[in-house]
């Protein structure tokens, strides 16, 4: 019987070693999510923004169904969903038999479409949040579509997504735990691995919950270190006028 | 007061729905001309002003910037510029400043001003910020120049405005009540630089309340009602009693400057 | 499009809505109830409770529901403490441990919203409850709470509507509401994105009602901030 200690160790039998690769991929996948989400995000804010009726109500259609959707049904859609499309496709090239989307893709793209329905909320808000007489300053001034959009909407926007993006980054954190479905050794899997081989089910769960709570408060620092650089010209002004 | 017309605007019409704001108003600005806007709020003023760079996009009505049209088309039965690339050359020409400031909260006070001309204009860096602290310094904040906005009271602030507008070197300046949301302590600062300008011989279109700048520093107030120019001529026509009913009820209201 | 399949796919999984919704409603309720101790237990101004209530925030917050959710069902039960007690015919109960982990879950989250609600509440408001000698559980039914829930609610009712997508997460400790039915008719037929899109319609369904019936007690909460009710007066508007 080995004691619990060996049993978190990095020892012959230990889990420890493990359970750190798989803490790294959970994070790996958050931030392939937050990338993804990104991108998707700013896209859908783009549509909601456009005013435009059609573009606007494909947005709404995505935030609604992506936010209102449990994640775990999501990521069955893409998990089995994106694996019949690439038999299919293999198929259609002559492979036999079933062929499975890498997990660690389907796990990313399922947790980044999330986070993109999230995303947008933030960017569309962001957005609105710039004074518009600061946009009307920069027409005034001649700027073109783009560098208004370079040199006065995206500073501003990011200034202000910072926080939103922080609770979008906790978000998909704690989902990454649900893409253990696709049997990815992320964190959970890794720790539900772990649990049942050596029975040990109390044990390696609470550490697991431990390891993720490592990751939210150090990830939570990071934002907020983030938002008060980006705050200064706002802090600043708060000392200024004291 | 007879130099070549920097500014010429014909038969000016804007509606905002079936809501005919302006009624057809035509105006021209000579070189060094500093033309007063007056008139009750909702009389159109700001939004002839917002005409002129287009901000608002006249329903019809013909604009020469420094004798050069800008070319409209119809599009869906309604006015749209021809070239998205001549309004922003346009807009680079006219110095804008506004009620509310509008200075870009994330960049210092120096990074305003050298904005344009270093990323509109394309000019050198060191050169712009050469300007930009010569200009600062005329407009008396350049101890100032690497705070942000919001550090700055609003008289400062607007001063600072002032000096984003004139770094693009621009052939007139449009005054959109500029000391309207200040308090009145920090009116006069904003004033005596609009004055200094004046006194260079800047074509300046102004809309404003302050009957002491339309009385002393203007050369031609012209007065607006209902979306037309009830009445206009100099200081002191207009206020030696020479002004419409309407115009004399008007500066009646507001006490004598 | 396979009309047939659509309609048998929507039966069987609406035979599943019951059980989502039993999940919900008790997890919502014994959540709730959990918070509301959370959150006196954070501003007792007694240091060991509040110290446990910033504990307990920061854990059930901190930490993915699902390894919540898995150390009650399986990490219980190894202890001989739990499984020789009273306790342990509940506890082996699936539906049980699930309702029993959404509720601690969102008891944590719910604390901090009321938390926020509470914080929200105008101090002379207070000052002038007590002037008029409320004190006590009093001064909390008449007039903290009210305040308090009103302020919170919208947040709230994000969390309510997290809660709902949070049940899925009992199929995988083998409680069979609609995801778990949707997962099992998606691995038997493999037509992934038909069954989705019934499932997801009635998620959908099930938040547009949620969010109706709250936004309903937001208005009927909020009579102080409408505009006041005009006299009968002819003028059209």
């Amino acid at each position: 019987m080995m004691t619990s200690l060996q049993l978190l160790g990095f020892g012959s039998g230990g889990w420890g070693a493990l359970l750190l690769l798989g803490a790294l991929i959970t994070l790996a996948v958050t931030a392939s999510a937050l990338a993804i989400g990104a991108v998707l995000g700013a896209l859908v804010a783009a549509m909601k923004l456009s005013g435009r009726p059609l573009r606007a109500a494909v947005g709404h259609v995505y935030t609604t169904v992506f936010r209102g959707v449990p994640e775990l049904l999501i990521i069955y859609l893409i998990y089995f969903g994106g694996s019949s499309a690439v038999t299919a496709l293999g198929h259609a090239l002559g492979f036999e038999g079933f062929l499975g989307l890498p997990s660690f893709l389907a796990g990313a793209l399922a947790v980044g479409i999330i986070s993109g329905a999230y995303q947008a909320e933030v960017y569309r808000g962001a957005y609105l949040a710039i004074p518009p007489g600061e946009l009307e300053a920069a027409l005034a001034i001649g700027m073109s579509r783009r560098l208004r959009l370079r040199r006065i909407v995206l500073p501003q926007v990011i200034r202000f997504a910072i926080p939103g993006l922080g609770n979008v980054w906790q978000l998909s954190l704690k989902d990454s735990a649900l893409v253990s479905v696709t049997g990815l050794a992320e964190l959970m899997r890794t720790s539900q691995v772990a649990a049942g081989s050596t029975r040990q089910y109390f044990l390696f769960y609470i550490v697991g919950g431990c390891l993720y709570l490592i990751l939210t408060s150090l990830s939570d620092r990071v934002f907020k270190g983030a938002e008060r650089q980006a705050d200064r010209s706002q802090s600043a002004a708060m000392i200024g006028r004291g | 007061m007879s130099g070549p017309s920097r500014l010429s605007v014909r038969n000016i019409r804007k509606s905002f729905g079936t809501h005919e704001v302006l009624k057809g108003i035509s105006l021209d600005a000579k070189d060094g001309d500093v033309i007063s806007l007056l008139g009750a709020s909702g009389s159109g003023k700001s939004t002839f002003l917002r005409c002129i760079n287009l901000l608002e996009i006249a329903t019809e009505g013909e604009i020469f910037v420094d004798g050069e049209e800008i070319r409209m088309v119809k599009k869906g039965g309604r006015n749209q510029p021809a070239s998205q690339k001549q309004v922003d050359h346009i807009r680079s020409e006219l110095g804008m400043v506004f009620q509310s400031f509008n200075l870009w909260s994330h960049m210092t006070i120096l990074q305003n001003v050298i904005e344009g001309p270093v990323h509109v204009l394309k000019r050198p860096r060191a050169e712009c910020i050469a300007e930009a602290e010569a200009l600062l310094e005329k407009v008396g904040i350049v101890d100032k120049r690497h705070a942000y906005p919001a550090h700055l009271s609003g008289g400062q602030q607007q001063r600072a405005a002032i000096a984003r507008a004139l770094a693009m070197k621009p052939k007139a300046m449009l005054f959109d009540e500029p000391t309207s949301a200040l308090d009145p302590e920090l009116v006069g600062e904003v004033l005596r630089v609009m004055r200094a300008l004046a006194e260079e011989g800047m074509t300046m279109l102004v809309v404003t309340h302050e009957m002491s700048f339309a009385r002393n520093v203007s050369n031609r107030v012209v007065f607006m009602r209902e979306g037309v120019v009830d009445s206009s001529g100099t200081p002191e026509e207009m206020f030696g009693g020479g002004g419409s009913p309407a115009f004399r009820q008007f500066i009646g209201h507001l006490g004598p400057a | 499009m396979d009309i047939a399949f659509l309609s048998q796919t929507m039966l069987t999984l609406i035979k599943a809505v019951p059980t989502t919704l039993i999940l919900f409603a008790l997890s919502v309720f014994f959540g709730g109830l959990l918070a509301l101790l959370i959150v006196w237990m954070r501003v007792s101004g007694n240091r060991l409770l509040a110290g446990f209530a910033r504990g307990y925030i920061f854990v059930f917050r901190g930490s993915p529901l699902l390894i919540q959710m898995f150390l009650v069902f399986y990490g219980l039960g190894q202890f001989g403490v739990i499984r020789y007690s009273f306790l342990w015919p509940f506890l082996r109960e699936p539906m049980v441990c699930a309702v029993l982990s959404l509720a601690l879950c969102t008891a944590g989250y719910s604390a901090e919203i009321f938390r926020a609600g509470l914080r929200a509440v105008p101090t002379r408001e207070i000052e002038a409850a007590r002037a008029i000698g409320m004190s006590g559980f009093l001064l909390v039914r008449r007039i903290l709470a009210p305040i308090a829930f009103r302020h919170a609610l919208p947040a709230y009712s994000t969390e309510i509507v997290l809660m709902m997508k949070s049940t899925a997460l009992a199929s995988l400790v083998t409680v069979w509401e609609v995801t778990g039915v949707a997962q099992r008719l998606i691995s038997q037929t493999y037509r992934t994105m038909e069954v989705f899109l019934c499932a997801a319609l009635i998620y959908l369904a099930l938040n547009f009602i949620i969010l109706q019936a709250l936004s309903l007690l937001e208005y009927a909460l909020s009579k102080h901030r409408r505009a006041p009710p005009t006299s009968p007066s002819p003028i059209p508007r």
